[in-house]
């Protein structure tokens, strides 16, 4: 039986080849065979006596019409309903052909609605979804972070303590800490700055990269005091300096003027653990000294390291994190002294929302744009399901004939989905198109800035095949109504009637109306949340960062790397600042070792006077190295005391200025001038109180921060940062200022010359990408609902064309004809903006983390942007009122 | 349509016609006009339906096609049984056995 039943199968399957193949040959055998038919029945009706002309007609009623027969034979055929889909997507191909401006508009308006949502999703595909670019199986990486996370995004860990917790764990397969920060590339014609890492031996064996050309790490080349001086590059560092030279491994380079031996090349795509920012060179930890100078590993007290393990298969987060936190205990109560400054609770975060890297903010704001996308999306859809359903009315004689003559709903109702299909698929294509362009744009938003930012801007498998299962999603929800509404048309009645009967349109209309109300509503959502966006983004930019911004120059260079000590730093920055203040066009200008709102403040752990910190309150601050004139500089004011000045050296008393959080958190209601605060050892006579500056965020509030003279606390190893205030556009001094440092010393590299302005902008990233596209899907929704309510009232207006023809006829005034149709508009719009209202309520609750300086029912900005609706709306509608007035009640009437 | 004329049943028409095809190869109309007779005019297979059978079961394997010529010299396509058509129709007509056997023992019961 089962061996019957699949010769069976297999004759079917090879009709089903030969009848897909071979049609033209089958469709001549079967029109052969019915009309030797039916000349052999004409013949029997012959013979039984019948004259020529009644015998056809008798053989003509038995057969029962050739096309029918043949018609029947075909669906037989194997494979016939494959025939009916090419010739289903055939005519639907015609169709959009015949109506090419029509299929223009509605494949644009899904292609942007699509398009929305696959920008975002290529967004979030390589970041959430591909944290590690190159790294194996992310998906079982876990971030370990000690904490509540603090606004301080100090790296948690000391070596002893990820040592001992990588021995203790049962649940991690591997564990991997490392440091990151920019090295310099010596020993070269020009030093070159480079973003790299000192890791644990583990790095790449836990995270799954194996580098193309030699090895990576041995376990003993990791361990302090053992440790050997051997470096992994990255791709682009490979390509770009030694120009992808095959015999690289086994060659010495040098890095921050100490020599290491290269044993391997990373894959091109691995740019190290945190997400959107590139590391491109690997050094064991053990090398702390050689490259920083200083003894890190030894010291179970100094946190330094950020850490990520592997879990083993089968282990979930919750175990391993119960695990670890049990180690964690057991290595306090060894070392209770070096654990007692911080919270030693463990966390566990998978990467996607990784706190290092772009992750940690991306995953709040990406989510939140998706959103937003889709509401688009389903606002597209709404506006092409008009379209269609106003486009299947001039249709319904076509589908009312085809239904006369035997077509079943089954095949109208899969006519019209191919039809939308077809416009979905094309849409969802021109999407790819647009997405290509798009999902690079998130770049356009890293301004110039000392960060290495990197995107991974390919389109990869899983946003292709989202983007053509949401075309066919979009086509499906777009029309599926009209398609149901088409296939259930009493036909005898449209067949008898005009085309334009007014009883049927009326239910439609009603349909047709919802969908307008929709798109108006879902258009005030957007735009609400544009708004919101906007607004907070405007809040953050105009709100006052405690210094000013404006006409600041500022310009890098790293001391170290050219050779300067601790004992000629110094003198060469003086040099600096001596000849840069002569320049025309500076007003004043100092130095710092970091600028504002770019990520680049350090802090450091302060013990200060006559405040004792709460059991675990983690005393790590804010600290900035300033030169003299910062605050004049900056324009910060100073409150009491003084501010540094040249005179403040080595040689003179330690000073130190603190802000005005500093003084209300630590010693509040106390005159802070002339107390102490002691910084590694150090102890420093506080001399002066600044104004309160954001450093970090805009939108975050003010913390602690402190502030130590330049040439008491110089350290050769920081980036020294130039602050030039000048008189007219900064940009014009840079040259100026390259030539002046150039004269002092020709092997200096100058980098990162840009207005404070323009880098500043990192601080608002995350703003400035949420409200350029929340705003771009506004303005997108707010054409789509105007084109859409006018495409309503256009249709419904034609529709009444004989109505209104009728009531001018009986002396209806112009101005009454026109008040009908707006006031149709009109009403739809309220509803619209009703119905908006209360969904962007219920919306704009889920941004309330996102925003700044503005409630989430910010009623100014609900207000205008119903106004704005509401006005876009009636100037939609004006188009087709005007054009009522002007109908001439005889054409109207004649017309039918 | 006299009213003596009865549609086949569901799925009886496929061993109505390879029953007509035992005596030897036939063309279409052949096979309706034999189908009347045997049936003595109770059944009558439209075209609609014949050639739209005759096409599955040359797609199944059970028949195969030839163009002929009939009786009067004019062209027709003659349809004969294959090994597997003669095994088919052995198993159709033994299930249909079993079925009317069953079936007219429950209306003897009631």
């Amino acid at each position: 039986m089962t061996k019957k039943r699949k010769l069976r199968w297999l004759s079917r399957a090879v009709s089903f080849f030969r009848n897909v193949a071979g049609n033209q040959r089958d469709e001549l055998d079967i029109a052969a065979e019915v009309s030797a038919h039916l000349d052999l029945l004409i013949e029997e009706k012959l013979r039984s006596g019948m004259k020529p002309d009644e015998a056809e007609r008798e053989a003509r009623i038995e057969l029962g019409g050739v096309e029918q027969v043949k018609e029947q034979v075909r669906d037989a055929r194997a494979g016939a309903w494959l025939d009916a889909l090419v010739r289903d997507c055939r005519f639907a191909l015609r169709m959009s052909r015949k109506n090419s401006g029509f299929t223009a508009i509605v494949v644009l308006t899904l292609a942007l609605g699509i398009a929305a949502n696959t920008t975002v999703l290529s967004w979030i595909s390589a970041t959430l979804l591909n944290p590690i670019p190159g790294a194996a199986h992310t998906s079982d990486l876990v971030t370990v972070d000690r904490g509540d996370r603090s606004k301080i995004a100090t790296p948690p860990f000391s070596y002893p303590d990820v040592r001992d917790l990588s021995e203790g764990t049962q649940t991690f397969s591997g564990i991997l800490g490392w440091h990151d920060d920019y090295m310099s590339l010596t020993g070269v014609a020009k030093p070159e700055r480079i973003y790299g890492a000192l890791t644990t031996a583990s790095y790449f064996d836990v995270l799954g990269v194996r580098p193309i050309l030699g090895r990576a790490f041995l376990p003993e080349e990791g361990t302090p005091g053992a440790g050997a001086a051997v470096i992994v590059i990255g791709y682009a560092v490979w390509q770009n300096h030694f120009a992808g030279d095959p015999q690289i491994v086994g060659k010495t380079i040098q890095i921050n003027r100490h020599p290491y031996t290269v044993i391997g090349v990373a894959p091109r795509d691995f740019t190290g653990c945190r997400t959107g920012i590139r590391t491109d060179l690997w050094i064991p930890l053990s090398m702390d000294r050689d490259v920083w100078g200083s003894n890190r590993p030894d010291y179970r007290s100094v946190v330094w390291l950020n850490v990520i393990g592997r879990l083993r298969p089968g282990v979930t987060k919750n175990q391993a994190e119960a695990e670890l936190n049990l180690l964690m205990q057991r290595i306090v109560k060894r070392f209770p002294e070096d654990h007692q400054d911080r919270s030693n609770e463990l966390s566990l975060d998978p990467l996607w929302r990784s706190p290092f890297g772009l992750n940690g903010r991306l995953y709040k704001v990406l989510p939140m744009l998706l959103g937003l996308a889709g509401v688009l999306l389903l606002l597209a859809c709404a506006n092409v399901a008009s379209l269609l359903l106003v486009r299947s009315v001039g249709r319904r004689r076509e589908i009312a004939i085809r239904l006369g003559m035997g077509a079943s709903r089954k095949q109208i109702i899969r006519q019209f989905l191919i039809e939308s299909l077809l416009l979905g698929l094309l849409g969802g294509t021109a999407a790819i198109a647009i997405t290509v362009w798009t999902s690079r744009s998130i770049v356009a938003f890293f301004p110039p800035s000392s960060l290495p930012l990197t995107h991974d801007e390919h389109i990869d498998q899983r946003v292709l095949f989202v983007t053509i299962a949401v075309s066919i999603l979009a086509a499906i929800i777009s029309g599926v109504l009209p398609a149901l509404r088409s296939s259930s048309l009493p036909v005898q009645s449209v067949l008898k009637e005009e085309a334009t009967s007014v009883s049927l349109t009326l239910h439609k209309s009603r349909l047709l109306s919802g969908l307008v109300v929709a798109q108006i509503s879902l258009s005030l959502v957007l735009l609400v949340c544009a708004g919101l966006f906007t607004r907070s983004l405007q809040k953050a930019q105009q709100s006052d960062p405690g210094f000013e911004a404006s006409h600041l120059l500022l310009a890098s260079y790293e001391l170290s790397p050219a050779g300067y000590t601790r004992a000629t730093g110094p003198a060469f920055d003086r040099q600096v600042l001596d000849r840069l203040s002569a320049l025309p066009g500076v007003e004043s200008v100092t130095l710092a070792d970091f600028s504002p709102l770019s990520f680049s403040i350090h802090s450091d752990y302060l013990q200060i006077e006559g405040y004792v910190p709460q059991p675990h309150e983690w005393m790590e601050i804010s600290r900035a190295i300033v030169g003299p004139n910062y605050f004049r500089t900056l324009r910060t004011s100073v409150i009491s005391g003084r501010e540094f000045t040249a005179a403040d050296t080595a040689e003179s008393q330690l000073v130190a200025v603190v802000n005005q959080a500093f003084v209300d958190r630590y010693w509040p209601g106390e005159n802070a001038i002339g107390k102490q605060v002691t910084d590694s050892g150090a102890r420093f006579t506080v001399v002066g109180v600044a104004r309160n500056a954001r450093y970090r965020s805009l939108t975050s509030p003010t913390e602690p921060v402190i502030y130590l003279p330049m040439y008491q606390s110089f350290r050769p190893t920081m980036d020294t940062v130039l602050h030039l205030r000048t008189t007219g556009d900064p940009r014009a001094m840079a040259s100026s200022v390259e030539e002046t440092i150039h004269q002092l010393n020709r092997e200096l590299p100058l980098f990162n010359v840009n207005p404070l302005s323009v880098t500043m902008q990192l601080g608002t990233l995350f703003g400035r990408i949420a409200a350029t596209f929340a705003g771009s899907f506004g303005l997108l929704a707010m054409l789509l609902a105007a084109v859409g309510i006018y495409g309503v009232v256009a249709y419904s207006t034609r529709q009444r064309a004989r109505e209104i023809g009728i009531r001018m006829a009986l002396g209806a005034e112009k101005g009454g004809i026109y008040r009908l149709v707006l006031g149709q508009g009109f009403k739809l719009t309220l509803a619209g903006l009703v119905v908006g209202t209360a969904l962007a309520v219920a919306f704009t609750r889920l941004l309330k983390a996102q925003l700044f300086g503005v409630s989430e029912t910010d009623a100014i900005t609900f207000a205008s942007v119903g106004l704005l609706l509401a006005v876009v709306a009636l100037v939609a509608c004006h188009i087709p009122a005007r054009r009522a007035t002007r109908v001439d009640p005889m054409v109207a009437l004649r017309h039918e | 349509m006299s009213p003596e004329q009865t549609n086949l049943l569901q799925g009886t028409l496929d061993m109505v016609i390879l029953n007509a095809l035992r005596l030897g190869e036939m063309h279409g109309l052949g096979i309706s006009r034999r189908i009347e007779q045997i049936s003595q005019g109770t059944f009558v297979v439209k075209s609609g339906s014949l050639f739209p059978a005759l096409r599955r079961m040359q797609e199944e394997g059970w028949i195969s096609s030839a163009w002929g010529e009939s009786e009067t010299n004019r062209k027709a396509k003659y349809y004969r049984l294959t090994k597997a058509g003669v095994k088919q129709l052995e198993e159709e007509t033994a299930k249909w056995e079993r079925i009317v056997l069953g079936i007219s023992r429950a209306l003897e019961a009631s």
